[in-house]
This record gives C-alpha cells, structure tokens and sequence, in this order.
C-alpha cells in the first residue's frame, strides 16, 4: 500500500464539491423545512397554551357567574319568605282585628239593646203597674202626694228585683 | 495483493480506482440527499424526508454531545456530508469488486497510459522469477475509503479545520492549551495533536482496508474449488454482515471524533473550569 498524496488531493476536491453541492441543494432546503416545523410546532403549542389558559378563565368565570345566580336565587327566596311570613303576619292581625272589633261592637249593641229594653220595660212596667196600682187604690188612697210615694216605693221593688 | 489502477499523468500520479470510487460515492450521496429533499414538505414529509430528518437529528445529537450547540451549529452540514460520504464509500466496497489480471506489462495500458503500478509490479516479479510468468491484479472497484491516502486527506481536512478555527476564532485559549499543565508539555501537546490526525485517518482506512482484503481472501478460497465455493458462501454472509455493522460504526466515529477535535478546539478553555 503506497500513500499517493494525489489521492489525497482528488479526495479533499471531492469532499469540498460534494459539500457545497448538498450544501447548496439538499441540506440547505431541508434545514430550513426542519427549522419551519419546530417554529410550526413551538406555535402550535403557545397556541395551545393560550386556549387552555382561556379556556380555564371561562370556566372560571362561567363558575362566579353559577355562584353568583345562585346566590342571587337563594336571596330572592329568603325574601320572598320574609315577605310571605310579614304577609302572614299582617292578615292574621288584621283578622284578629276585626274580629276584636266586631265582637266589641256585638257586644256594644247587646248592651244599648238590654239598656233600651229595660228603659221600655221600666216605663211600660211603671205605667202598668200605674195603671193597676190606680185601679187598686183609686178606692183606698185620695191623696196625690201619698199615691205617688207609694207608687215610687213600689217601682224601686221592682227595679231592684229585676 | 491487489495493486491500484495509477498512471502518470506529467507528474501526476493519477488513481483511476479511487477517482471512479470517489465519483461513484459523491453521485450516490448526492443523488440519495437530493431525492430525500425533494418534495420538501412542512406538514407532510416523505419517507425520505423523514429519514433523512431522522439522520440529520442523529447528527444534530452527535454535535451537541461533543460541543455547545451555538458553536456547533455551522458544522451540520459538513458532518452530514462527512457521515453521508463515509458509510456509502464504506459501503460500496461490499457488494461486489471489479479485479483486472495483467500478465504482460505491454497491455497494462489505460487509455493509451501505461498503468505504473502494474509494470513495476511485473518487472520485479520478472527479476526474482526470471522465465516463470509474471502476474498483477488490479482493483478498480472498492471502497474509497480503503486508500490510506483519501482517508488521510479527510483527516487532514479535520485536522486544518479544526486548528484553523482555533487558532483564528479562540486564538488565546487555543494557543494557552500548548503549555498546560506546563510549559515544558509543549512537545507533548504537539505530539498529542499529530497523533490526532494520524489515528483519525488511519483507523478508518484499516478498517475498511482490512475488510475488504478479507473478503478479497474468501474470494480466493471461492475460486479455489466447488467446496471452497460453499464453504465460502455462509462465511462471506456473516463478513458482509459485519463490514456493514464497521463501516456504520467507523462512519459514526470518525464524525464523532471530528466534532470532538472542532469541539476542543473552538471551546474556550476557562469556560470548562467553571463548568
């Protein structure tokens, strides 16, 4: 085996040629391909990145938002209660009012009634018994001034009876 | 032995064998790159492509294992068409050989050129045997990289450009690591960077070399008889198979190697310290 430096000459000439030729017309282009898929990638992913973090917002907005209406919900209710209970609350004592009212005005009438009634029985009574006692005493009693004694006398019987 | 096909061309002692192999690997190569990149697709890449991608990362590793990516970025292409150049030229050795015999140096001619290495193998055969017949093969297929001389001008090639690179990008580190530890392990440190470029070149071409004389030895035993012929058939299938597993290995190491001398050379060597 002899080392032929011209060997050495012709290999390094190949080599430089062979270099620039795939250089130039192969690697070039695909190293550049090679880099438009990592940029693709890389976008791809903040870009993935991005939808899930939006994603996560919404979610999160849509769950106040859930909290909020629930709240607002369970507000509306518990008013309504309260409304509902003071309703009550208030009929029931409107109810007992008049009813309050009623019966004392029942009991009012019941009164002037048994009060006018006596009055009439009194009088009807006084002018009875005037009329009987005048009939019984016409004969006995001439003098005005004892009859009238007498009758006040009895009357005063009577009404203290009745 | 097989001898190389070389004529004198004024001076220029031209090897016809290594200059078709050298054509006959960069065609490959460049045929087989420039398939694989020629719909090149974003989205959508060919089997090809993707192979290619695949060996292109491969490489891509290679480099940032030896040296920071930054720096080591400018070299892909050249260690691509380092690998790529390297395990074809190993390969084409393999599957098939193309021998010529001369037995009179009068027709050891090419081209009207007088083959050099067969008429002087056949006049010493001539001046020890005198009267017996004279013989010389010559090989014009084989692997390029089986020629101590080419793969020599690759190492040369590492060696220039890494030195080169760190003596004119990283001049002070460079130049510094001369004398570490000490001044006096300056002819050391020579020595140790000669011995670079000389195990570099060398253990590719005997590696390849010594594939191919064995397969060249089995083909003997072939020729020999009809039991020779298959017994040889199962040896030469396990030796291919093996060649193939070298030459991938041997292209790998000598990129590899090649990366780690750039890698040495154009890497400051403070930053090491503090690492």
């Amino acid at each position: 085996m002899n080392f032929v430096w011209e060997n050495t000459v012709i290999a390094l000439i190949a080599i430089g040629i062979l270099y620039f030729l795939l250089n130039k017309y192969a690697f070039g282009p695909l190293f550049s391909v090679m880099e438009k898929r990592r940029e693709l990638v890389q976008q791809q992913l903040s870009e993935a990145a991005q939808t899930r973090e939006q994603a996560a917002a919404y979610v999160e907005e849509q769950k106040s938002a859930l909290q909020e209406a629930r709240k607002e919900a369970y507000e509306i209710i518990e008013q309504s209660k309260q409304t509902s209970s003071k309703q009550a609350t208030h009929l029931l004592q409107q109810a007992k009012d008049e009813a309050t009212r009623m019966k004392d005005e029942a009991v009012r009438d019941i009164q002037s009634e048994k009060n006018k009634a006596v009055e009439q029985l009194r009088s009807e009574v006084g002018a009875v018994s005037v009329k009987i006692a005048s009939k019984l005493i016409e004969k006995e009693v001439g003098e005005e001034k004892v009859q009238g004694e007498l009758v006040d006398q009895y009357l005063k019987e009577v009404g203290g009876r009745s | 032995m097989h001898e190389a096909p070389v004529i004198n061309l004024g001076g220029f002692h031209l090897d016809l064998s290594v200059l078709i192999m050298l054509v006959v690997t960069c065609a490959i190569v460049f045929v087989v790159a420039k398939l694989a990149t020629r719909k090149l697709s974003v989205e959508n890449p060919g089997k090809l492509q993707n192979f290619m991608e695949w060996a292109v990362e491969f490489v891509r590793n290679m480099i940032s294992s030896t040296m920071d990516w930054k720096k080591g970025k400018p070299f892909l292409s050249l260690a691509m068409t380092m690998i790529m150049f390297i395990f074809v030229a190993n390969m084409l050795g393999l599957p098939l050989g193309i021998v010529t015999e001369y037995h009179d140096a009068e027709k050891a001619k090419i081209f009207g050129q007088e083959i050099t290495t067969v008429t002087s193998v056949l006049k010493e055969q001539h001046e020890e045997h005198p009267g017996e017949e004279a013989h010389a093969e010559v090989a014009w297929w084989k692997s390029p990289t089986a020629d101590l001389s080419v793969t020599m001008g690759l190492a040369l090639l590492v060696f220039v450009l890494s030195h080169g690179l760190g003596l004119f990008k990283n001049t002070k580190s460079y130049l510094k690591h001369y004398v570490q530890p000490y001044p006096f392990f300056l002819p050391i440190n020579i020595i140790e960077q000669l011995s670079k470029l000389l195990t570099h070149g060398v253990r590719l071409f005997a590696n390849i070399f010594a594939g191919e004389v064995l397969i060249g030895t089995i083909m003997t035993l072939a020729k020999a008889s009809i039991f020779g012929a298959i017994f040889s058939i199962p040896l030469l299938m396990v030796w291919d198979g093996f060649s193939i597993f070298v030459g991938a290995i041997q292209s790998f190491v000598f990129v590899i190697l090649m990366m780690v001398y750039i890698g040495q050379s154009i890497e400051s060597h403070d930053e090491e310290h503090e690492h």
